[in-house]
C-alpha cells in the first residue's frame, strides 16, 4: 500500500470518527488559550517594565529566546517531576513558548511609538499610567496582536507533543497513529491528527485577523 | 514705542533658570531672568544650540531646572505636581505630535476629558475650538490625523493646546515644518485667533523675520541663553543693542520693519467695485467715473471676483464671471505691509485686494500706502533717536530699560 491508497481511506474512518476529532480539537485550543491568555500577560507586562531599560530588556529578550531553542519532547519530560502529567505541565511548557514573540514585538511595539506624540503627551499632563495606557499601548496594539498571533500559531503545533506528558488535545491520535505506522489504523490516526492541527492553526489565524481588525484605531488602519 | 509704565503685570517670571547637564563643562542655560507679560506673544529667537527650547521646556517642566525659579501668575511652579501645572499650560511643538489613533475631537478633547469635564462640555468645547482655528466640526470632528493636510494638523494642534483654556501657551516652532505659504496663512490665521483669546504665549524660533511677525516682543537669546536685547521688534530693528543683534537681524532690516504694520493699521484705498450681477450699462459708467483703468467685480457674498477693463465689459456675449482677469493678490487686515507687497508685486493692476475674515471686499493697498508707511516709520524711529540723545544729554534721567 502505498500513501495514496492509505489516503483514500481516510474519509470512511472521518465519517465514523469526526466528533472525537472535534472533541479532541476543543482540548486542543483550551489549552492553547489558557496558555496564550497568560503569555500575554506576563509578555505585555514584561514588555512594559523593559521597553525603557535595554540593558533588562535584553535580559528579558535572552532568556525567553532560550526557551524557544529548547526541544520540547525534553521540556514536557523535565515538567513531569515538576508539575506531574497532565494539563499543567503542557500549560506551563506553552507559556515558556509563547513568551519570546509576545515580549519581543511588546517591546519593539512600544519603541516605535513617535517620540513627538509622547513628548506632547507629556506636556499636556498625561501621567506615566494614562500615558501607557491611552497613547503608547494603543499606538504599540497592532505590532503586539501580531506577537499574539504568531506566539498562538507556534503554540498549536507544539502543544501537539503535549500528548507526551498525557496532556489533552490533537497529540494523542498523533502519537498513537505513530506507533502504529505501516498500518492503515495508523495512518488514518496520525494523518487525522495532523491535518486537524493545521486546520485549527488556520482558524486560530483567521480569528485573529478579526481580532486586529476590531481592537485596532481606525485612526491607524 | 516701549512705555514702561504700560507694562502689564508679568505672567510668567523666569527668575535666574539655570540648566547644567552633568559632565558638561558650561550650563546650557545660564541664569535667565526674563519677565513675560500677560497676554502677549514673547518669541525667544537665536541660534541653534542657545538653548531657547531648553528655556522654554523649564517652564513645563519637561525639563527640570537645575536652579533658579519659574513663577507662573506670581506662584512658584517648580515645585508643584508637574502633570497638573501641564494640564494648564498649552503645549505647541513643530512636529505637532497628534494622537494618530484618536479621532480630531478626542485629540482636542483630551485635556479637558484629564480635567474630568463633562462629556457635553467637552463636545461643545471641541466644536468651539475647530470653529476657532478655521476647521468646519461638522466635517472634521471624527476624521482622524492621517485623513488631514499639513496645516489642518498643526490647527488642530493648536486648538488641541486650548483645550482647556489654559491662560499660558508654549510654542516650540509651531510652524517650522510647514510650506512656506501655508506657514505664512496659519501665521496670520493664529495671530487673529491670539487677537481674541490673549494668551500668554512663550514661541520659540530661530528664524528672526518670524520673530518679528509674532512677537509683541523679541528676546534675543546668544549662547547659554544670555539675552542680548529683549524689547519690541520695533525697537529692536531701529535700534539694534549691539553688533550680535545686528548680525542677527541681518540685512535688509528697513524691508523687515514691513512686517511690523499690518494693513489694518494703513488707511485702505477705495477702488471701483461692483457686483457681477449690476447691469453692464451700470458698471461701464462706474468704471468710466473713477480714475481707473479697470474694475473689480465682487461675488453675491462681496467677495473678489475679477479685474474687468472696459473692453471687457464690451464683450456682450461672455458672461461676466468670465471675461477679464481672476482677482489674485487677496490679503486680510492682519496681514503684513510686507505680505501686501509681495502680494502687490505680482498682482496684474499693481495693488493688493483686502478683505475681511468671510472674504468680503473692504479696501486695496497700494505702492503709495507702503510709502507712506515707510516714511512714518523713519520718522518715528528719527524722533526716538531725538528722544535718546536728550536724555543722554541730561545724565540725571536714567533710560528705563525692559527686561
Amino acid at each position: 500500500m502505498d500513501f495514496f491508497d492509505y489516503l483514500g481511506n481516510v474519509p470512511e474512518y472521518l465519517r465514523d470518527e469526526w466528533r472525537s476529532y472535534l472533541d479532541l480539537a476543543i482540548d486542543h485550543a483550551q489549552i492553547v488559550v489558557t496558555a496564550i491568555l497568560i503569555a500575554t500577560v506576563i509578555g505585555v507586562g514584561l514588555g512594559v517594565l523593559t521597553y525603557r531599560r535595554p540593558p533588562a530588556a535584553k535580559v528579558v529578550l535572552t532568556v525567553t529566546g532560550t526557551f524557544l531553542t529548547i526541544p520540547s519532547f525534553a521540556l514536557f519530560g523535565l515538567f513531569i517531576p515538576i508539575f506531574g502529567l497532565g494539563s499543567r505541565p503542557a500549560i506551563v511548557a506553552l507559556v515558556m513558548y509563547a513568551l519570546l514573540p509576545i515580549v519581543r514585538n511588546t517591546i519593539t511595539g512600544l519603541r516605535s511609538v513617535d517620540p513627538a506624540v509622547t513628548e506632547s503627551a507629556v506636556g499636556m499632563g498625561l501621567s506615566r499610567g494614562q500615558r501607557l495606557a491611552r497613547i503608547e499601548l494603543p499606538l504599540a496594539w497592532p505590532v503586539v496582536v501580531t506577537g499574539i498571533r504568531v506566539s498562538t500559531q507556534l503554540t498549536v503545533g507544539i502543544a501537539a507533543i503535549a500528548a507526551i506528558v498525557n496532556g489533552p488535545g490533537l497529540g494523542g491520535p498523533i502519537f498513537q497513529g505513530l506507533r502504529a505506522t505501516g498500518t492503515q489504523r495508523g495512518f488514518n490516526l496520525a494523518f487525522s491528527g495532523t491535518v486537524s492541527v493545521a486546520l485549527l492553526a488556520l482558524l486560530f489565524d483567521l480569528l485573529f485577523q478579526v481580532i486586529a481588525r476590531l481592537t485596532t484605531s481606525k485612526g491607524l488602519r | 514705542m516701549t512705555d514702561a509704565s504700560r507694562s502689564p503685570e508679568p505672567m510668567i517670571r523666569l527668575e535666574s533658570l539655570t540648566k547644567r547637564y552633568p559632565g558638561q563643562a558650561v550650563p546650557a542655560v545660564d541664569g535667565i531672568t526674563l519677565d513675560i507679560p500677560k497676554g502677549e506673544i514673547v518669541v525667544l529667537v537665536g541660534p541653534s544650540g542657545c538653548g531657547k527650547t531648553t528655556v522654554l521646556k523649564m517652564i513645563n517642566r519637561l525639563i527640570e531646572p537645575t536652579s533658579g525659579r519659574v513663577l507662573i501668575g506670581g506662584e512658584d511652579v517648580t515645585r508643584a505636581d508637574a502633570d497638573e501645572l501641564r494640564r494648564h499650560i498649552g503645549y505647541v511643538i513643530q512636529q505637532i505630535g497628534l494622537f494618530p489613533h484618536m479621532t480630531v475631537a478626542e485629540n482636542v478633547g483630551m485635556v479637558p476629558k484629564l480635567l474630568r469635564w463633562e462629556k457635553q462640555r467637552i463636545a461643545a468645547r471641541v466644536d468651539e475650538l475647530l470653529e476657532l482655528v478655521g476647521l468646519d466640526p461638522a466635517e472634521y470632528r471624527d476624521r482622524y490625523p492621517k485623513e488631514l493636510s499639513g496645516g489642518q494638523r498643526q490647527r488642530v494642534g493648536v486648538a488641541r493646546a486650548l483645550g482647556a483654556d489654559p491662560p499660558v501657551m508654549l510654542m516650540d516652532e509651531p510652524f517650522g515644518a510647514i510650506d512656506p505659504i501655508t506657514r505664512d496663512r496659519l501665521q496670520n490665521e493664529f495671530l487673529r485667533i491670539q487677537a481674541d483669546v490673549r494668551k500668554t504665549i512663550v514661541f520659540v524660533t530661530h528664524d528672526i523675520d518670524e520673530a518679528i511677525k509674532m512677537g509683541d516682543r523679541i528676546a534675543i537669546l546668544r549662547e547659554q541663553s544670555h539675552i542680548a536685547q529683549y524689547d519690541t521688534p520695533e525697537a529692536i530693528l531701529t535700534a539694534p543693542a549691539d553688533g550680535f543683534v545686528e548680525d542677527f537681524i541681518g540685512a535688509g532690516a528697513a524691508l523687515k520693519r514691513l512686517n511690523l504694520t499690518r494693513v489694518r493699521e494703513v488707511p485702505l484705498d477705495h477702488w471701483p467695485a461692483a457686483s457681477v450681477h449690476e447691469d453692464r450699462a451700470r458698471l461701464r459708467r462706474l468704471l468710466a467715473e473713477s480714475e481707473q483703468g479697470s474694475l473689480l467685480l465682487l461675488d453675491e457674498e462681496d467677495r473678489p471676483l475679477r479685474w474687468v477693463t472696459a473692453r471687457d465689459l464690451a464683450r456682450e456675449r461672455e458672461p461676466l464671471h468670465r471675461v477679464g482677469l481672476p482677482a489674485t493678490a487677496v490679503v486680510e487686515p492682519h496681514a503684513t505691509l510686507h505680505d501686501a507687497l509681495d502680494e502687490m508685486v505680482t498682482s496684474t493692476v499693481g495693488c493688493a485686494i483686502v478683505v475681511d475674515r468671510r472674504g468680503r471686499y473692504q479696501g486695496v493697498v497700494d505702492l503709495g500706502t507702503v510709502t507712506s508707511a515707510i516714511d512714518e516709520m523713519r520718522s518715528d524711529v528719527r524722533r526716538r533717536d531725538r528722544a535718546v540723545a536728550e536724555a543722554e544729554a541730561a545724565p540725571g534721567d536714567a533710560v528705563g530699560e525692559v527686561g
